[in-house]
């Protein structure tokens, strides 16, 4: 587990993007935390991160479910599972098999479900009991597809370590 | 009966348009994950060569799986579409029976179809041949291939292995000696065979209306989502 520490938001989107120079083709990154926390900011700083064009919105699939971001290397999946009731809708927009075939998928309040989504990362945002800027961000991982990446990450977000 | 099939429930795009007569024209497109762009340019090109109009359909069939989801849903939003505004009826097609169609010919063994799932998974379901069409003596499941080699192996008879589960997983039947994998067979369902197989089911009226046409995705765990742990909501 990676603990890190960020006091505004920009700062959530310079480690996203941090975070995003270590992700491969396949990845699938959960992000959870209560509305407000920063999950939104965290995939406009890790679209950045990625390549995708400072001309593409990068906004909350609330409503839309997922959006898809081409980067020309990459395509980049966010979705926000928000609205959803069950997991069977989870498993309709087939978000694992997007990651199976080479994308990169980045989920809101995939946490929820974290039983179909197979080997994923999890980023956790969560807001200070004090300072409303600041945020606790919690690094995780189910599986083992970062392990060989993992100490290079504790490295890349040291610099907003607790 | 005029029908319109539609394949996209694996890498590849297929469609075709038949009747009575057989089929009257056909299009494949290995797609690479483009089914979305393919699929309408491919119906208007075999709706032209075949001189027809789609307000002549009487039945679209589909592929409703199992298979890739991302190509599913653009081949069941399509044929929903159709039947929908020409007020027509769909065909449900499984994929895994479309696969086992091909050996219908060939074979008197018990037929094992599979299509690779990935995440070191199959699709699969065994059929027995007998008029001209394949039996199911399964139901379609998705398991790790040694589950489908134990089946296999504890029926005891002869079966002829068709399909790419077979193929990406052949190490977990090698051992198996009254298996005989068919590796000169398609390894996709083809949409000849999804077209003889949809006139078969439609002449006994084997449809749904539009609204009711499911996907077959049988990795679908039907819980409820439990947001009550999420603070905050």
């Amino acid at each position: 587990m990676i603990d890190a520490r960020t006091t505004h938001v920009e700062q959530t989107e310079e480690l996203a993007a941090a975070l995003a120079a270590l992700v491969r083709p396949r990845d699938i990154i959960v992000l959870s935390g209560e509305m407000g926390a920063g999950k939104t900011a965290f995939v406009r700083g890790f679209a950045t991160g990625m390549g995708v064009s400072s001309d593409e919105t990068v906004s909350s699939p609330t409503f839309t479910l997922v959006h898809t971001y081409d980067t020309g290397k990459l395509v980049i999946h966010h979705a926000d599972l928000y609205r959803l009731g069950r997991l069977s809708d989870v498993e309709d927009l087939g978000l694992r098999e997007l990651a199976d075939l080479g994308d990169v998928v980045v989920i809101e309040w995939g946490n929820v479900a974290e039983e179909v989504l197979g080997d994923h990362l999890v980023v956790s945002l969560e807001v200070d009991d004090d300072e409303e800027d600041t945020r606790h961000v919690v690094v995780s991982v189910v599986g083992h597809t970062w392990d060989s990446r993992w100490e290079q990450l504790k490295r890349a977000l040291a610099k907003w370590g607790n | 009966m005029l029908i319109l099939g539609i394949e996209t429930a694996v890498e590849h795009v297929g469609v075709a348009l038949g009747d009575h007569r057989g089929t009257l024209a056909t299009a494949t497109v290995n797609s690479d994950r483009r089914h979305a762009e393919s699929l309408a340019p491919m119906i208007e090109f075999v709706c032209a060569h075949a001189g027809m109009t789609l307000r002549q359909l009487d039945a679209v069939a589909v592929d409703v799986g199992p298979g890739l989801f991302t190509g599913l849903r653009v081949g069941i939003a399509a044929a929903q579409s159709l039947a929908w505004a020409l007020d027509i009826p769909v065909v449900p097609m499984c994929s895994l029976d479309v696969l086992a169609q091909q050996a219908a010919r060939t074979e008197d063994d018990v037929v094992a179809a599979a299509l690779d799932a990935r995440r070191g998974e199959m699709y699969w379901a065994v059929y027995k041949p007998g008029d001209g069409r394949m039996m199911r003596l399964t139901e379609p499941v998705v398991t790790p291939p040694d589950d489908c080699a134990i089946h296999l192996a504890e029926r005891d008879q002869y079966v002829t292995c068709v399909g790419s589960g077979f193929v990406r997983h052949h190490d977990s039947f090698e051992a198996l000696t009254r298996t005989t994998m068919r590796a000169d067979q398609a390894t996709w369902p083809s949409i000849d065979d999804l077209l003889v197989l949809a006139g078969q089911q439609a002449a006994r009226e084997e449809w749904v209306e539009a609204h009711m046409l499911e996907p077959l995705y049988l990795r679908v765990p039907d819980a409820e989502i439990n947001w009550a742990t999420r603070e905050g909501r």
